[in-house]
């Protein structure tokens, strides 16, 4: 058995809070660096476990890049429930614990030498910015790199400076569209399926990595399936209330998986029969 | 196996000698006329023939709260806290000891629970061969009626006042040793506790399922959109009694608490359960199993379907609590079970 | 929160119970009040202080001059927390809506009746708007310890949105239903720890309907368990009066 007999999953360890940055009204944006100077050795699209104490623990998506050379990672936070409301009240030099990261993480080599299409709705944008943000230090190994990115109203657009960089790149192509413009708003109106007939896309040679609101996978797998992209290679990531974080306390299953171990990220085919997953 | 006799006058002697060093719980009736466990004081008076135990033996292994980590608000250090007190629960049915035995696969798999296994390793448990069936009880039919393994010793009477005593672990076979030295069964006293597990075997099998039970996990994969589930889970109250009181249900929710002085705390795990209507709710109030019928469902389909595909048994060992625990009387497995058998075409 | 809270207990109709919870709660109190500066309570202190930020209300509201001054503490506090059963759902007080307004005041003022305005007994949350509830006839003192706790480490007051059943067997008792005896236990919120069935009563509903309550259901468990829409209604409307749970 590779735990020892002490070993407590459920001891999270000491982090500091570095930077704050709003990313929109509700949303801000935390760099964070374990007290034990040890890097947090991440996957795109893992999670982390942070604690409180005293308020609680929640589960969040880390959404920096996995880099060997930094010490910090970063979590993109919805001011939603008790933990978040307290995170939003911190101050930089003020500490959180953290457990993980945990989960599966999207298969970076499946994405290899093809196009990627990120198909981000909402805050669906924060896990998948790991990936992306990986591709981009990596731009040679893959192919085109297609952004969606859908949001309900122009004032909960998150990451905004990232995304026109991006849009200003020549070799990523970036699309935005929000459900309900305001008067300022020159952009696509619409859900994030009325991007998809704006862009060519390769069904033979596109993998599609997918993150948004419970009710966005069933209309983007359509359009995918339309476009005749392999199923094998759609990813998703799927929200579920993780709580304990190591497949025992069954708050986060869909049917008999774990999300928490064997998710957040799966390929859809694994879970395509599963009723509860989409 | 190794076997003893052991005759009842030699068992407080024996029942002393353990309470010694452990924690020991003995079955015995209540005042309201059901079956607890209690702690052992010298003289409770053991039913031998209790059906059932009211409550659940889970929580010698997972107490309903539960303190994991201990923390310190000032610089955030969080130290792990593990309790395990030495204990005996003498006199579990097997369906019980089968229940354990499933909690210890489901604690140990992937990332082991420490906190629950630690427990575990300091609990004697002492199985009985069940003399009494209780009404709503179907363990017969669910393959929970005999175990091999997760005893320490196995008790069955088979006379006025002597008991075959199977040695489960060298720590069950010591502790036998506490008071004088045990005699080794014969062989015709090992066939008369093999007789005594088959009478009440086929008692017990009076309330049974319709078809074998390792059919449950197809029953159920063809059965996702029974009406059955909209239809029962109606009058579900959504108060988690079934859970509660199911030997097998672990679920568990993470709870904080600090000092008044606001210095330090701990965080403990209590029971949950997949009835509660805020089970799989997520911040911002999406609920990923709104209905009454999903959670329903999905309760149905861990005791029949995901256990039995992790590791090859049934999540539900038949005990009959959840029957009597349902006020709406919608809780029953059996009848579940065999309700979808009844309504299913059996082409498999 | 930085500066200590300032925090006052106000009393509508109601026994002053819960304030006398809390004041049961003795050493503990006194560590508690370190991380408060309370400016009114009545129970423990004859200071009187105007200025405040958590405002305790205890009691229901049952004239129109108590709307104006809860309205006024509404105003004045930036938390507003219900004490008890009366202040969260309107409580035992609820129990003269059962009857004619004439009827429940000559009851109680006889021939000056007149000179009294009463009207049906109401939650404060009928009134203004609360941000917590501290449940229960009386409160439990530990409940008050843990919700002040939250409030000071800047956490929104929770309470449980199950039933006391999930309480109930964490405790290990044996259901009221399986004696034969009514329990509404099955809908009514939990947080109590069950300490009126361990006590060996039964539940009476006094930290209200759970948010999701069966009411439907419940009326099928009772009336199958041999209890009559009297007997039922009787017990419904004692502490749920304000709740659909007596319709």
């Amino acid at each position: 058995m590779p735990f020892k007999k002490d070993f407590s999953p459920y001891v999270p360890r000491p982090a500091t809070l570095k930077e704050k940055k709003k990313l929109s009204e509700l949303v801000t944006l935390f760099t964070f660096e374990l007290d034990n100077g040890k890097a947090l050795a991440h996957r795109p699209g893992q999670f982390i476990q942070l604690s409180i104490f005293g308020v609680g623990e929640a589960p969040f998506s880390v959404s920096s890049p996995p880099d060997p050379s930094k010490q910090t990672f970063e979590l993109a936070v919805r001011k939603i429930g008790a933990v978040t409301q307290s995170l939003h009240a911190m101050a930089p030099g003020q500490k959180v614990a953290i457990r993980g990261p945990y989960g599966t993480s999207f298969p970076v080599l499946d994405f290899v030498g093809k196009d990627t299409l990120f198909v981000a709705g909402g805050l669906g944008y924060i896990p998948l910015r790991s990936l992306l943000h990986y591709q981009l230090r990596h731009r040679s190994e893959f192919g085109r790199i297609i952004v969606l990115v859908g949001c309900r109203n122009p004032q909960e657009r998150i990451f905004t400076d990232q995304i026109e960089e991006l849009t200003a790149r020549k070799d990523v192509e970036v699309l935005e569209t929000v459900d309900i413009p305001d008067a300022a708003w020159k952009g696509n109106v619409g859900v994030i399926t009325t991007l998809f007939p704006k862009i060519p896309i390769d069904p033979t040679n596109t993998s599609v990595a997918m993150v948004g609101p419970p009710i966005m996978y069933r209309f983007v797998l359509a359009e995918c399936r339309k476009l005749g992209i392999n199923p094998n290679n759609i990813f998703v990531s799927l929200e579920r209330k993780m709580k304990c974080g190591v497949g025992k306390c069954g708050h986060c299953m869909i049917n008999d998986l774990n999300t928490c171990m064997d998710g957040p990220v799966f390929r859809y085919t694994d879970i395509e029969a599963y009723q509860e997953a989409i | 196996m190794d076997a003893y006799i052991v005759h009842l006058e030699r068992l407080p002697a024996l029942f002393n000698a353990w309470a010694k060093d452990s924690a020991l719980s003995v079955p015995s009736a209540t005042p309201e006329g059901f079956y607890e466990f209690i702690p052992w004081n010298g003289e409770a008076e053991i039913a031998w023939d209790y059906d059932l135990i009211y409550n659940p033996p889970k929580r010698f292994v997972m107490p309903a709260k539960e303190t994991l980590i201990s923390f310190d608000l000032k610089d955030l250090q969080a130290k792990p806290v593990f309790e395990a007190p030495a204990q005996i629960v003498f006199g579990m049915h097997p369906y019980d000891v089968k229940a354990i035995s499933q909690l210890d696969q489901l604690m140990e798999l992937g990332i082991p629970d420490q906190n629950y296994l630690k427990r575990r390793e300091a609990t004697v448990i002492m199985a009985l061969t069940p003399q009494s069936v209780a009404e709503t009880a179907f363990w017969a039919s669910v393959g929970a009626e005999e175990v091999q393994h997760g005893f320490d010793l196995y008790w069955t009477k088979i006379g006025p006042a002597s008991f075959l005593v199977e040695v489960g672990s060298k720590k069950g076979e010591e502790l036998l040793h506490a008071a004088a030295p045990p005699t080794r069964a014969t062989v015709s006293e090992k066939e008369a506790a093999r007789r005594a597990k088959i009478k009440v075997n086929q008692f017990a099998r009076r309330k049974q399922l319709l078809y074998n039970w390792e059919e449950t996990p197809r029953l159920l994969a063809k059965n996702w959109d029974s009406p059955l589930w909209r239809k029962n889970s109606e009058t579900c109250l959504a108060c988690g009694s079934c859970n509660l009181v199911c030997p097998t249900c672990y679920c568990f929710d993470l709870v904080d608490e600090v000092d008044d002085k606001l210095e330090t705390g701990t965080r403990s795990r209590s029971w949950d359960g997949c009835m509660l209507t805020s089970f799989a709710l997520v911040a911002g109030d999406h609920n990923f199993r709104p209905k009454a019928l999903d959670r329903y469902r999905h309760r149905y389909f861990r005791k029949g379907k995901y256990i039995y595909d992790k590791i090859g048994e049934l999540g539900c060992v038949g005990c009959g609590r959840c029957v009597r625990a349902c006020t709406a009387n919608i809780a029953n497995p059996l009848a579940v079970f065999n309700a979808l058998w009844e309504e299913s075409t059996h082409a498999f | 929160m930085a500066k200590k809270p300032k925090v006052a207990f106000f009393d509508f109709a109601s026994c002053e119970g819960d304030q006398l919870q809390i004041a049961n709660l003795e050493e503990r109190l006194l560590d508690i009040l370190e991380h408060l500066d309370v400016v009114s309570f009545r129970e423990v202190s004859s200071r009187r202080g105007e200025d405040y930020d958590i405002a305790f209300v205890e009691g229901s509201i049952t004239r129109l001059q108590d709307e104006d001054r809860l309205r006024g503490i509404r105003a004045q506090a930036k938390i507003l927390v219900a004490l008890g059963a009366c202040a969260c759902i309107g409580g035992i007080n609820c129990l003269k809506n059962f009857l004619a307004e004439n009827v429940y005041r000559e009851e109680v003022y006889g021939q000056y009746a007149r000179w009294y305005g009463t009207y049906a007994a109401r939650p404060l949350s009928a009134v203004v708007k609360v941000d917590a509830e501290i449940h229960g006839c009386p409160i439990d003192p530990n409940d008050f310890a843990r919700q002040v706790k939250e409030l000071l480490l800047g956490k929104a007051p929770s309470n449980p949105d199950y039933p006391v059943c999930v309480d109930c067997k964490k405790a290990g008792n044996i259901c009221r239903y399986d004696l034969g005896r009514p329990c509404l236990g099955i809908i009514t919120r939990a947080g109590c720890g069950a300490v009126c069935v361990t006590q060996g009563a039964h539940c009476w509903g006094c930290r209200g309907l759970s948010p999701h309550a069966n009411l439907d259901a419940a009326r099928l468990v009772m009336d199958r368990a041999g209890f009559g829409r009297k007997e039922a209604q009787n017990l419904l409307r004692f502490f749920l009066g304000h709740t659909a749970a007596t319709l």
